[in-house]
């Protein structure tokens, strides 16, 4: 019987065969056709420039509006746009492997770890040759850019935070709807008045909570007048931090903590929705970014609000905000960092940048605007914006090429006092420990390299 | 060597040979460098330096590197008893012989087909703590009692269970597989028992599972080096953050942050291949554990 | 061997005739199961079909009111989706192709062959796998560097014909070690060779298995993210699992009922592959099953 089924099976193997060989078939056709081919290094005879973004999106359609207008108005370089995901990882494969983008577009907050490593060129030169000046930028952008001194990119898409806060709300609660809080204490009391509970005892609406939206839980510290590192050391246990975390912790206190968490789950985590906790009036008063006029209009065309800068719990210290930005960098190992530096001459000059920002509806990192573009803006605070970026308070992510690290320990120590799993003088001091030992690592980490680097030159 | 296993070994390593090349082509190098790199302080972009075992000293003394290690022992020492359980379950309530078969079977192995990307998205809205599925249904059975149902993914003390339960939709590959070995209990095994008069609960324990044994070491084992490496699921539920209060850091999401995010590749590597020894050593116990209990029925 | 029909299966559970109740309470009970497990592809659909504005809204609605069966166009528009189709099928049907050849020939070697070392290898053959893949991922893209094949889909699609598979190594020398001795043994006598042996009788009796692992090795290569985001560079050679990360945008606002339709049409595929060779494969590891 088993031989038979042997046997019997023994004509379906011919067709396996068969179907063997017409595999093989299409695997040599597919050899030739099918694989992409290896990118070239001119186009038309122009010169081709691969630049690395992540923006999809309307974001996206901005940065090929860029492209396409500086495509056409020359014909030496060819500007070859790429939307990538995941581009700090990308871009770091791709430098390490040896065969870059000629141009990437990183974040502020990452730039500091590629320039530690000397995988972005400095463009100081570039500049210079381009005539280009740093001080045409507004200083807090540039100074993003900036490593120990040096300069590695050029900021395209600048952001600042303001308090945003729900006018009706205000009104309901008995508080005038055009005076925002001046002092952090003014902001605990009207965010009491703007709480309220449900007959259960359920909170149904806040007025504010310091988790919501919990973007830069590593910035609270500067509405208190503290730093988070100097140039020798971490400074992250200082009485300013600390007074910082308890100011968070006393948020969880006036809740409680399960309600606060009760309540947080609630709340949308998808920001560009019309449930978006701000958006749907569940939190009256919230730091945002200047991009959230454009959302609210988009998701929520009824609301009432307005912007000011957030405020500081020290007093005679205004116009306290965090500055954040994209950047476009050139990475080490291209072979046409001339070209591609014509390129970011152009996005960050005024008619780039203002083509960019005003579809990206943000504002320039430029310090002359033309008034056209103020004029325009579909953001009515959008002035703010821009005055907050020039204040001497504005502050932003240290250049530490370890600032990944500690800003997780940051954030899982926000995490625990907010939860009420710790309190904020333990929690403080723990980031501040963890934190110097990788200062240590990292000085001695460079050092180690140097010297080898150092053995290595003839 | 006699002249036949001469001839076998030559065969034997014939056969092999489209293993061994790739092997040395693909992955040797990578393994091997791997190594060295954890021996090095290397962030990827600049070259490595060597540094003995500095790394696996710091990461004895390493507070977020045992979190990590205790989160992932809790998720495999949970997730694979019960998905063991319930992919057994299944294939046995599968393998009924009702109809529709063929569409429950499809059913259970659905969420397995789902990209990652949209399954955590419809995690996240079905676990939210106030208007999430899960929560609706869980509160009109707890709060009768005074019990309010959990608020998942921002707890620290659910989150880890919460990444459990959304595991356990993945079991399909298993009962798959399962499905496959049940098919081929001799049916003269039951019909025998039957005649003894048993009951369908000592038909399993005694007949189907001792049959069942070999696939379930298989998928065992699977388990245990899939649920000690986890790390897609937790990374798009939580962007990579691995919270609330690092309660969801895993091993392998925090060796790819320090890979990848602090750029230390060295220390990452180190931390490989510690796991490396554990899986390896796991496994050993479980292969020696298994021939007690792994009935091979043998051809 | 005869195949196996439910009524077999029907027996070798219950043993004898099932009662009316007991068939209605299996049932029951599955629908429950079937129930759970269709919820996240039953709320991917019905998000699908919404607004924009309602698909996050809360307390959750099932209803889409109304029914939008433009965000299937739309989603269809908003990447190059059907470029990215081809693309993972080209990769898909070529890494299948090579991983079931060589995957069986590297199996037949580790279960049928007996040889000195063979264990040994075989652990080493299992401890590939056990080694977490981010430290890898440096070093094999200085490899296929070194080939010149970053930006082609050389990376993604010919391990798999040098049966870099370890997990379906595993599985088919599983099966292949069930299959009786006396039958390679009666073809030996026959005067075939090994690979005769291999070629007439194992793998014809394996074909069931061999398509588990073509499902499975298709279904990786479809849903495959990593891959394609390490080693492609055009962006018209991208495949579908990246191109659905370009509907998440970071301050863009992610169009979410856009997303969950081009979600499911990348699964609709698979779920119709599945549902269509199930009986191959059920029916064929059967003949005698996953035993050591």
């Amino acid at each position: 019987m088993r031989a038979l089924q042997v046997l019997g099976l023994e004509n379906s193997a011919y067709a396996g065969r068969a179907l063997l060989a017409a595999g093989v078939a299409l695997l040599l056709c597919g050899c030739q056709i099918l694989i992409p081919q290896p990118q070239d290094e001119y186009v038309n005879g122009r010169i081709r420039i691969t630049y690395w973004e992540k923006w999809t999106g309307f974001e996206g359609d901005a940065i090929k509006q860029v492209v396409n207008r500086f495509n056409e108005m020359q014909d030496r370089i060819y500007v070859d746009l790429i939307t990538m995901s995941q581009i700090d990882q990308k871009a770091l494969i791709a430098i390490a492997g040896g065969d870059p983008p000629d141009l990437v577009g990183l974040w502020s907050s990452g730039l500091p770890q590629f320039a530690e490593k000397r995988a972005v060129m400095p463009l100081a030169p570039f500049m210079e040759r381009a005539g280009m000046r740093k001080e045409d930028f507004i200083q807090v952008f540039i100074d993003l850019n900036c490593y120990r001194g040096e300069l590695y990119g050029l900021p395209t898409t600048p952001a600042t935070m303001a308090l945003h806060w729900n006018k009706r709300m205000f009104r309901e609660a008995g508080l005038d709807p055009d005076r925002p809080p001046r002092t952090l204490a003014e902001l605990d009391e009207m965010a009491a008045r703007l709480t309220k509970y449900d007959a259960q005892g359920h909170l149904i609406q806040v007025g504010f909570s310091p988790g919501e939206p919990g973007w830069w839980p590593w910035a609270w510290g500067f509405w208190f007048g503290g730093e988070l590192s100097n140039d020798n050391e971490i400074t992250f246990d200082s009485p300013e931090n600390l007074a910082a975390f308890r100011w968070i912790q006393s948020y969880t206190k006036r809740y409680g903590a399960a309600e606060m968490r009760r309540f947080q789950s609630g709340l949308s985590t998808n920001f560009a929705s019309p449930q978006n906790a701000f958006f749907s009036e569940k939190v009256a008063m919230e730091l945002q970014g200047v991009w959230t006029a454009n959302f609210i209009h988009q998701y929520a065309p009824n609301l009432e609000w307005a912007a000011a800068p957030f405020p500081s719990a020290v007093p005679g210290m205004e116009n306290v905000t965090i500055a954040e930005c994209d950047c476009i960098c050139i990475p080490v190992g291209t072979r046409h960092p001339d070209e591609a530096f014509e390129f970011m001459k152009f996005l960050c000059s005024q008619e780039g940048s203002e083509m960019l920002n005003m579809a990206q509806q943000k504002f320039t990192p430029l310090k002359k605007v033309s008034p056209a573009f103020i004029k325009n803006h579909p953001n009515e605070y959008i002035q703010l914006f821009i005055d907050l970026a020039s204040s001497p308070h504005a502050c932003h992510t240290p250049d530490l090429s370890i600032w990944f690290e500690y800003l997780d320990e940051i954030a899982a120590a926000f995490d625990l006092v907010r939860f009420g799993l710790d309190t904020p003088e333990h929690a403080v001091s723990q980031v501040q420990q963890r934190a110097s030992v990788m200062w240590k690592r990292a000085e001695a980490s460079i050092e180690r390299r140097e010297q080898a680097e150092g053995k290595a030159t003839p | 060597m006699t002249n036949r296993e001469r001839r076998n070994l030559r065969t034997g390593l014939l056969f092999i040979l489209p293993w061994i090349l790739g092997f040395a082509m693909f992955i040797a190098y990578p393994l091997g460098a791997s190594v060295y790199f954890s021996l090095c302080d290397y962030s990827v972009l600049k070259p490595p330096v060597y540094v003995g075992s500095a790394n696996y000293e710091e990461l004895a003394t390493d507070p977020v590197f045992w979190q990590s290690m205790g989160n992932t022992f809790f998720f495999a020492a949970i997730f694979l008893p019960l998905a063991t359980a319930l992919a057994i379950a299944l294939a046995l309530l599968l393998n009924t012989g009702v109809r529709g078969m063929t569409i429950y079977r499809t059913i259970f192995f659905l969420p397995s087909l789902t990209p990652m990307v949209a399954l955590g998205i419809l995690w996240m809205w079905m676990l939210n703590g106030e208007y999430g599925v899960v929560n609706h249904a869980l509160n009109y059975l707890l709060r009768p009692f005074g019990v309010e149902a959990p608020t998942w993914l921002q707890s620290t003390t659910w989150a880890k269970p919460a990444i459990v339960l959304m595991s356990l939709w993945g079991v399909g590959y298993a009962v798959v597989i399962y499905l496959a070995a049940l098919q081929d209990v001799p049916v003269q095994l039951y019909e025998a028992a039957d005649l003894d008069g048993a009951r369908w609960s000592s038909k399993i324990w005694h007949i189907t599972l001792p049959l069942l044994s070999p696939a379930i070491f298989f998928n065992v084992v699977m388990g245990l080096i899939t649920a000690l490496q986890i790390f897609a699921l937790p990374y798009v539920l939580t962007n990579g953050a691995g919270g609330p209060g690092r309660s969801t850091t895993f091993y392998t999401m925090y060796l790819y942050n320090c890979a990848f995010r602090y750029l230390r590749m060295g220390y990452a590597c180190a931390m490989a291949w510690i796991l490396f020894l554990i899986i390896l050593g796991l496994t050993l116990i479980i292969h020696r554990a298994s021939r007690r209990h792994v009935f091979y029925a043998g051809g | 061997m005869p195949a196996v029909d439910d009524a077999k299966s029907n027996r070798a559970f219950a043993g004898k005739r099932r009662t009316a109740a007991s068939s209605l309470a299996i049932h029951v009970v599955l629908l429950c199961v079937s129930l759970l497990f269709l919820f996240p592809l039953a709320w991917m659909i019905s998000t699908s079909l919404k607004p924009l504005d309602q698909t996050m809204r809360m307390p959750p609605e099932w209803l889409p009111d109304p029914i939008q069966w433009k965000n299937y166009v739309e989603a269809v528009h908003y990447i190059p989706f059907f470029t990215y189709a081809r693309n993972t099928l080209i990769i898909a049907v070529l890494g299948t192709l090579g991983t079931v050849l060589s995957s069986a020939i590297v199996a037949y070697g580790f279960s049928r062959v007996e040889w000195k070392g063979r264990n040994t290898a075989f652990i080493v053959l299992l401890a590939t796998m056990m080694v977490p893949f981010p430290v890898t991922m440096v070093p094999m893209y200085a490899v296929f560097r070194l080939l010149h094949w970053i930006g082609t889909y050389r990376p993604l699609w010919v391990p798999a014909w040098f049966g870099a598979s370890a997990f379906n190594v595993f599985l088919l020398r599983q099966f292949f070690l069930t299959i009786p001795r006396d039958l390679s043994d009666a073809a030996c006598i026959d005067g075939c060779s090994e690979v005769g042996i291999f070629w007439r009788v194992v793998a014809p009796l394996s074909r069931p298995a061999l398509a588990v692992i073509a499902l499975f090795h298709f279904l990786y290569c479809w849903n495959d993210f990593l891959g394609p985001l390490i080693y492609l560079i055009n962006q018209d050679t991208f495949t579908l699992a990246l191109g659905l990360q370009f509907y998440q945008s970071r301050q863009g606002g992610t169009p979410w009922n856009l997303l969950m339709a081009a979600s499911t049409l990348v699964v609709t595929p698979i779920i119709a592959l599945f549902f269509f060779t199930q009986r191959t494969f059920i029916q064929g590891i059967t003949m005698s099953g996953l035993k050591g």
